[in-house]
């Protein structure tokens, strides 16, 4: 059985307190699913935490979407047990309908009701619940958080793919979810369409403290917003984790390896983020468009951008200088490349050198060396 | 020009009150029944659907040779009918409504079954998960985006009816006031060589089935364009 993941933004090391605490805060969904179809089997026993953003990644056809459906209802599995928190969703004898589940749903395609326009929409599933419920999200708010208001009066057709998947994140927002479920809602688009609604979805995210699941294929958008990760493959849940630990798992070495350091804010200088992992200092350029603040900051790092030296580096232009520790050695994706896990402050960072190097420096799990760390993405 | 005799008012009466509750009969049948074969993975469903298209295949005569037997006074509902104190249905208008509303039932179920394809199921899912239960389903959603089908099922089945001769003679003849439609009464006139009542009854009908197809199909192209924007 698999081990509750531990909270938003604590590292491995340190999760421990914390863990207990968002256990009886958050609650977990859990989902024992069976689904037996010509060619196609899902089954898991899964309890997934109902806290920050968890993405059930895998190549298309593995089961997530079918996964996601049966959560929200909309399938119907006869053999099918799932609870959220304390709420039985489905049962032995009971199956709550979907419009009685608090769920908010964005799906792949479009899927704004044609005969309304962006304010009717939005308030299609508001309208529904704000008799009954205590309102948390006012249209006002959500409006103003994914910058609706110039589209309200127009009618979808209008609309360009990314602000439809806006107004339907907006929709399923005021609808008072308890949980947010989103079914590849960037892969219809466009790649200028989904730079456009990302930060949004970071936003929802980190402002609104909603849980959410994340169907993708994308890697790229699961590190941009999974704090938690189910891998699934050919209908299994080969791993799950914190978003940190399973990049270190092999199906990522092939779409390219990347580490997720998160960073603290300790002040600004230059335009430069002044930020500490485990006390050592990392400097990064401040985005321009976003005013910096406290807290925390989610560094994505390719392991492509990862150099090792046994010595501190002086005279280089690289600033960004980690001491870490060795914990493993993999082969890479190419014959002539390893990877090399490392662990600075508890927190994994991958290094991809070749073979030769590896060799030259007589890398050995348990060595203690220096990481440069030469481009850093920040979320 | 029009010269219509009492008889002939009485026609286009019993006509128009047939063709209106047979219209609101099989909307009230045909919508369920439409969704469902629209969205049912039965196995059941063929042979619904089959059932439901026998009346475009089969000679009026047939259908109404069967009710007549099954609605008369021998017949299963005809003689519980009796049984229970009640008159059978054979040459009543009761009866020819009851034949009417199953030889129109393909002109209701198919346009509407096809406008429920259309809109797929993606609409009613999102209304689900935004808390709309079945009902506000089909009030907000169904209603709005398959208009058009309505529209289109209620026209024709309602000018189908119009039409309808075969299965009103076997089953309800010609009694003036209860089962005498127009299209009885022009085979009545023809029969009793009353050519040009015959003809004014007949030019009537033809311009008006032109008209309310007309009006229908306009309206319908508009609603269509609507939607889509």
């Amino acid at each position: 059985m698999m081990s509750f993941w531990p909270s938003r933004w604590c590292s491995a090391a340190s999760a421990a307190p914390a863990k207990a605490e968002s256990r009886q805060d958050a609650g977990v969904l859990t989902v024992d699913l069976l689904v037996q179809q010509q060619n196609f089997r899902l089954q898991l026993n899964e309890q997934i935490p109902l806290q920050g953003v968890t993405a059930l990644f895998g190549r298309s056809g593995c089961g997530k979407t079918t996964l996601l459906r049966a959560i929200a209802g909309l399938d119907h599995h006869p053999t099918a047990r799932i609870h959220f928190a304390e709420q039985p969703w489905q049962t032995a004898d009971t199956f709550m309908p979907v419009h009685q589940r608090r769920i908010g749903m964005v799906f792949q395609e479009s899927s704004l009701l044609p005969h309304l326009n962006v304010q009717q929409n939005l308030l299609f599933g508001y309208q529904r619940r704000v008799s009954r419920l205590q309102v948390q999200l006012q249209p006002a708010n959500v409006i103003d958080l994914l910058e609706l208001d110039p589209l309200l009066t127009q009618a979808p057709g209008q609309l360009s793919g990314g602000q439809r998947q806006r107004v339907a994140l907006g929709r399923a927002l005021l609808s008072q979810p308890q949980l947010l479920l989103l079914d590849e809602p960037l892969a219809s688009l466009d790649q200028q369409s989904r730079q456009e609604i990302l930060p949004f979805l970071q936003k929802v995210a980190r402002e609104l403290n909603m849980p959410m699941l994340l169907v993708s294929h994308q890697l790229e958008d699961v590190v941009k917003l999974a704090d938690h990760l189910l891998l699934l493959q050919d209908g299994r849940v080969i791993s799950r984790g914190p978003l940190a630990q399973q990049l270190l798992q092999p199906e990522f070495a092939a779409c390219g390896a990347m580490s997720v350091l998160t960073a603290v804010y300790q002040g600004c200088q230059h335009f430069m983020l002044q930020l500490t992992v485990g006390g050592q200092l990392l400097q990064v350029p401040a985005p321009v468009s976003s005013p910096t603040a406290n807290g925390s900051y989610r560094l994505r790092i390719l392991a492509r951008d990862v150099a090792l030296s046994l010595k501190p580096l002086a005279g280089s232009s690289v600033t960004n200088q980690l001491a870490v520790t060795i914990i493993a050695i993999q082969a890479a994706a190419h014959p002539a490349e390893v990877l090399v896990q490392l662990e600075v402050a508890g927190q994994p960072l991958q290094a991809l050198l070749t073979r030769q190097s590896a060799q030259r420096l007589a890398l050995t799990p348990g060595q203690a060396l220096y990481a440069q760390i030469k481009a850093v993405a920040l979320d | 020009m029009l010269n219509l005799a009492p008889e002939d008012w009485l026609a286009i009466q019993v006509t128009l009150k047939l063709c209106f509750y047979t219209t609101l009969i099989l909307l009230l049948i045909g919508t369920p029944l439409a969704f469902w074969l629209a969205q049912a993975q039965s196995r059941w469903r063929t042979a619904i659907q089959a059932l439901v298209a026998l009346p475009l295949v089969l000679p009026p005569t047939v259908l109404g040779f069967y009710l007549l037997l099954l609605l008369g006074p021998h017949g299963a509902i005809g003689s519980t009918l009796e049984a229970l104190g009640l008159r059978h249905l054979a040459f009543s208008f009761s009866g020819i409504l009851i034949g009417s509303v199953i030889y129109s039932l393909p002109f209701t179920v198919q346009p509407l079954l096809e406008a429920f394809r259309r809109m797929g199921q993606r609409p009613l899912e999102v209304a689900a998960t935004l808390g709309a239960n079945q009902w506000d389903q089909f009030f907000n959603v169904v209603l709005p985006l398959c208009r058009g089908g309505f529209v289109v099922a209620a026209t024709l089945t309602f000018a189908h009816t119009l039409g309808e001769f075969g299965v009103i003679l076997m089953l309800g003849g010609s009694i003036p006031g209860e089962t005498q439609v127009l299209s009885v009464l022009i085979y009545d006139h023809t029969e009793a060589m009353n050519y040009s009542q015959a003809h004014q009854l007949s030019l009537g009908l033809l311009v008006t089935a032109f008209v309310v197809l007309f009006i229908v199909y306009g309206l319908n192209r508009r609603l269509e364009r609507e939607v889509s924007l």
